[in-house]
């Protein structure tokens, strides 16, 4: 072989070596092994819950309300929750986003038809409130119907929002049991201020 | 024992370059070990790649007065007593001032014994043999301290070489070499094939020192595993040889393929398609064959036919260490600013998936409880999710998807590690390229 073809012959070989072994991973996605993009809060995003009945409407509220927040707040959707998990104050942007953002929420499931009856979830509400027990058993012997065409669910839980102290609740996190506490307080007063503001439409 | 002493002086220089970069696996446990920073112990490789290289010439003035074997069976004597040395050091300060000690009696150590080697083999075959134990102890070095570490402790590494070096002191003193003459410095250094090695070797930091980084801390591989994946760049080196006899390319051709193939093989590390260690393997083939090819030929070229040879010997190993050094400065600012910024994305990865996680909510807030301790906890490390996983008591049932969700959470973690290194190592990839460049651009027509 002359000299001129031989002297090719390596980097011919080294340039088919180096393109196959980029050309392959590229192929198989080597440029974008990234960690996960937080989706844009702001796009309509599908959120579902394993738990059933108050819990699960609960927690489906709390995503979209965290969408809704941070799509007002123009950061991710785990960049607020991320902050929001810090110790020390929360900004009253942070709390006045975040309240708007679950009242969003709430018209999102009620525009969507996925708010269930308040019927369903009255059960869950009256064990955990701080109804005296004559009340309770009283609203349990309500027939559904009635229940809900008095208490519409969507009323019920703006008022929940309305009457809930974020910057508390937002503080007491680490503690399962005072959180409850607070929540069912808030229910309760939603209840009441519902079924008040429904009364005459009954009569 | 005559026929064992060229042996032992190959294995000397071997023992002696492994070191630059023997200890990369050991650098987590010599972390817990000695009770360091991150920022001290990386002292424990800069010290010996930075006082061999700025000892290396002087080193080479002294063996102009002296003779060689004297000055060799001293190099090697410091060396073995450094190494047991380190092997007790019970602090940080006192392992960095043996690696000094080390690197002062390892540059005696390399030069003499490329003089013994010579006296020993004749001329070509001394300096070849010499240059090949170098490439070779480079690019074993960071596979045997991994498997030392990982068998029985980062000491181990250092005791090892205590026995082979207290060997090969007398060995030297058997050699017959010529009497030390007094050589004018008849030739400049070879100022091109220096800056290549120079720069080769800050390339190369990053795939021998990088790379196994992001196998221990980033890929939570262990060191056994990180040391045996490693060894893919000694046994593709190997490979060099051969494939250069088969295709006889010019000398320059070999080495500016070389640097090509280095660079590639950076490229291929920066962009792995998952964290699975068979990704690593084509870009390390690579490396091991480019630095089989061009550290080999750039070292002989410095030499050839310049005198006197342990001077120009001399330069190739400052510029070599300095490389490393000049490697390590370069990349690691990069690659902890990177670490630090991948800490965000990271963590905004793990609260997405905990917060779209098929679990209770009671579940989710107990997982984000425990992982937020095991983050906080391990501050300033990839964090290992695992003990924040085993101690978690949620609902039974809840087990099948906390799995998936701690699978999860370890790939985007992986993820978040590979994406770090990323720029580490397109810059080592850049400086292969600027190997590349001051080996085939052309320069000024001498004069004379």
């Amino acid at each position: 072989m002359t000299a001129g073809p031989r002297v090719l012959l390596l980097p011919v070989f080294a340039l088919a070596l180096v393109t196959g072994v980029l050309g392959i991973q590229l192929a198989h996605g080597g440029a974008s092994f990234e960690p996960l993009r937080p989706a844009d809060p702001c796009a309509v995003r599908d959120v579902s819950a394993q738990a059933s009945g108050i819990e699960g409407l609960s927690e489906r509220l709390v995503l979209l309300g965290l969408d809704g927040a941070a799509c007002r707040l123009h950061v991710s959707r785990e960049a607020l929750v991320l902050g929001l998990a810090q110790s020390g104050p929360r900004s009253p942007a942070q709390l006045a986003a975040l309240r708007a953002g679950l009242l969003d929420a709430v018209q999102k499931l009620k525009d969507a038809d996925a708010l269930p009856p308040s019927s369903a979830l009255v059960d869950d509400t009256l064990d955990s409130s701080d109804l005296n027990g004559f009340v309770k058993a009283a609203i349990r012997a309500i027939p559904d119907s009635v229940i809900n065409s008095a208490l519409p669910t969507d009323d019920v839980l703006t008022r929940t929002i309305d009457n809930l102290d974020l910057h508390t609740l937002l503080a007491n996190l680490d503690d399962q049991q005072g959180l409850n506490r607070q929540l069912a307080a808030a229910v309760s007063h939603a209840l009441k201020d519902s079924l008040t503001g429904q009364l005459p439409h009954l009569l | 024992m005559r026929r064992a002493v060229a042996p032992l002086l190959t294995l000397t220089v071997a023992l002696v370059l492994a070191d630059s970069a023997v200890v990369t696996l050991a650098l987590p446990d010599i972390l817990v070990n000695l009770h360091t920073t991150v920022g001290q112990v990386a002292w424990v490789l800069i010290s010996f790649n930075l006082v061999l290289g700025l000892v290396a010439v002087p080193s080479a003035v002294v063996f102009d007065r002296a003779q060689p074997r004297l000055l060799t069976a001293a190099g090697i004597a410091v060396f073995a007593c450094a190494s047991a040395w380190c092997a007790s050091a019970g602090s940080i300060e006192v392992l960095v001032g043996a690696r000094c000690v080390q690197a002062l009696g390892g540059a005696f150590a390399l030069l003499g014994c490329l003089e013994l080697l010579v006296a020993a083999y004749g001329e070509r075959r001394g300096v070849a043999t010499w240059i090949s134990a170098g490439v070779a102890g480079t690019a074993i070095g960071p596979v045997a301290g991994g498997l030392l570490t990982q068998a029985f402790s980062w000491q181990a590494i250092f005791i090892v070489q205590v026995p082979c070096a207290a060997l090969a002191a007398p060995a030297a003193l058997a050699v017959r070499a010529a009497t030390p003459y007094v050589l004018p410095d008849r030739h400049r250094p070879a100022l091109r094939p220096n800056l290549a090695l120079a720069l080769l070797s800050a390339a190369l930091t990053a795939a021998l020192f990088l790379l196994v980084l992001l196998l221990v801390e980033g890929w939570q591989r262990s060191p056994a595993a990180a040391a045996l994946t490693v060894s893919v760049v000694p046994v593709a080196a190997l490979a060099a040889r051969p494939l250069a006899g088969l295709l006889r390319p010019p000398d320059e051709v070999e080495v500016a393929v070389g640097c090509f193939l280095i660079a590639g093989g950076l490229v291929g590390l920066a962009i792995p398609p998952s964290a699975e260690l068979a990704w690593t393997i084509a870009p390390q083939a690579l490396v091991g064959l480019g630095l089989g090819l061009a550290m080999d030929r750039l070292t002989s070229s410095a030499l050839r036919l310049r005198l006197p040879r342990a001077r120009h010997a001399a330069w190739t190993l400052g510029a070599r260490h300095l490389g490393v050094v000049l490697g390590l400065a370069l990349l690691t600012p990069v690659f902890t600013a990177d670490l630090r910024d991948a800490q965000m994305p990271a963590e905004e990865a793990i609260t997405s998936l905990v917060l779209d996680a098929p679990l209770q909510p009671q579940d989710k807030v107990a997982v984000a409880r425990a992982l937020g301790e095991e983050l906080t906890s391990q501050q300033g490390r990839i964090p290992d999710l695992h003990h924040a996983f085993a101690t978690l008591d949620v609902d039974p049932a809840s087990r099948p998807a906390t799995t998936t969700l701690e699978r999860d959470l370890d790939d985007q973690l992986e993820r978040a590690a590979t994406h770090a290194f990323r720029d580490s190592f397109l810059l080592g990839a850049l400086l292969a390229v600027l190997a590349l460049a001051a080996v085939v651009v052309p320069g000024r027509r001498s004069t004379r």
